[in-house]
């Protein structure tokens, strides 16, 4: 009961954030890091300053045959907030997020005689970050249990938290740097919530999408490796 | 600048370290109603926060199992609990495993069982369900004040610490403190397996 007593003070766990847009850049006949290096030469000459490295990952759990029908359980991380652990559990067609404290890992670890971690999954995104004028721009190099799998780029507007509201503006910067791979519709996860407040489980949201085809991708989706 | 390292990474530097606060300390007591007041100001007199006054709660807490059998056929079954604010409407959920608790030997002053304590978002009790977790019960918790629908006409009283494993001076603490409460609150190390078979 103390412990709840001090919770109460504590600021929110969801904090205010940009809208952000996840979108794959194909490396065409590139490797991973060639590609990068483009775009990271593109993001520069606009004008943009490389301020440290991001960092999202990504575990998945299913359950055991003896709790019924199966789920899995997603847990993700995002080096945006660091003090959060995202999971989203997918039962039926249902998928329900959580935000919760770090010690949610710990959590998972008890957990592990009714939910066991899916071999060979785990998923990450890792790279620069950039910062332009009020967009922030994150350049991630996708694994796939260590194999290299292809290239996410993040881009965030700040000052606007509806995607309605913002989405035109993305687009024509996403247009600008990404030329004719820039994606022309809002990712289908935000398709039906463009008027709502976007958060940052929105983002974990789009990452999962993505971490999910590149897991059923053999070899990353065609593409040279590394 | 250095790469974030992955958060895996940090928990287990934490446990390492031994930083991670997952044991709870507790006693537990009762004291009449009309004698409530009594101890809120040997409470005024012993603690620090005397302008504020006491902290007030209304809190709501659910307590689920996840059960199941293993391969063996032996039963598994992990208890959490969810908590939440009623006075307090944009406070954090609050979800919590509670192990099994461990009351030593008479020279032990305090019951100490395991504690993984965290504050999560509303979504949890959906999250929970789906997972698999039963409902067993739930309960209202209000003080100091009164209660919605009082199952007794006592007060519950706990003194309880959360810290990291090993700080077993924090036991000897509680129990010089619950000395001070003496004889208003019986501060105890409860047996609830020796409750269950009183019933």
């Amino acid at each position: 009961m103390l412990g709840f007593q001090n919770q109460k003070n504590v600021c929110k766990i969801i904090c205010m954030m940009g809208v952000t847009i996840l979108t794959q850049f194909p490396t065409g006949n590139r490797t991973g890091p060639e590609t990068v290096e483009v775009l990271s030469k593109r993001i520069l000459a606009l004008g943009a300053a490389q301020q440290g490295q991001f960092l999202v990952d990504c575990d998945t759990y299913t359950s055991i045959p003896q709790l019924g029908p199966q789920r899995t359980v997603h847990v993700l991380h995002n080096s945006e907030q660091p003090a959060t652990v995202f999971s989203l559990l997918e039962s039926g067609n249902k998928t329900i997020p959580l935000a919760a404290d770090g010690l949610f890992d710990l959590l998972m670890m008890k957990m592990s005689s009714f939910y066991t971690p899916k071999k060979q999954t785990k998923a990450e995104s890792k790279g620069l970050r950039y910062e332009i004028g009020d967009f922030c721009v994150k350049l991630g190099t996708v694994t796939v249990s260590s194999n290299f799998k292809g290239i996410l780029v993040e881009v965030e507007y700040r000052p606007c938290v509806v995607p309605a509201m913002c989405w035109d503006l993305l687009k024509e910067f996403l247009q600008g740097l990404l030329g004719q791979s820039a994606p022309g519709n809002l990712p289908a996860y935000l398709q039906n919530r463009v008027q709502e407040i976007y958060s940052p489980i929105d983002t974990i949201h789009q990452y999962l999408e993505h971490f999910t085809l590149f897991r059923k991708s053999p070899g990353g989706m065609g593409l040279r490796t590394q | 600048m250095t790469s974030p390292g992955s958060a895996m990474d940090s928990l287990s530097a934490a446990l390492k370290c031994n930083i991670i606060p997952n044991q709870e300390y507790l006693l537990q007591g009762s004291v009449l109603d009309q004698y409530v007041e009594v101890l809120l100001h040997r409470l005024r007199g012993l603690c620090d926060n005397v302008d504020s006054g006491p902290e007030s709660f209304h809190d709501h807490e659910l307590c689920f199992t996840l059960r199941a059998t293993n391969s063996s056929g032996a039963p598994m079954v992990l208890p959490l609990r969810v908590r939440r604010a009623l006075d307090v409407s944009d406070a954090p959920f609050q979800l919590r495993y509670v192990g099994q608790q461990e009351l030593g030997d008479k020279n032990r002053p305090t019951v100490v069982r395991s504690s993984i304590d965290m504050a999560c978002s509303s979504t949890i009790v959906d999250f929970l369900t789906e997972l698999g977790c039963r409902l067993d019960f739930e309960y209202i918790a209000r003080g100091p004040g009164e209660g919605v629908e009082p199952i007794s006409q006592s007060y519950l009283v706990e003194l309880s610490v959360l810290a990291p494993s090993g700080q077993d001076a924090i036991g000897e603490d509680m129990r010089v403190f619950a000395e001070q409460l003496r004889p208003l609150v019986q501060l105890e190390k409860i047996d609830y397996k020796r409750l269950g078979s009183m019933m």
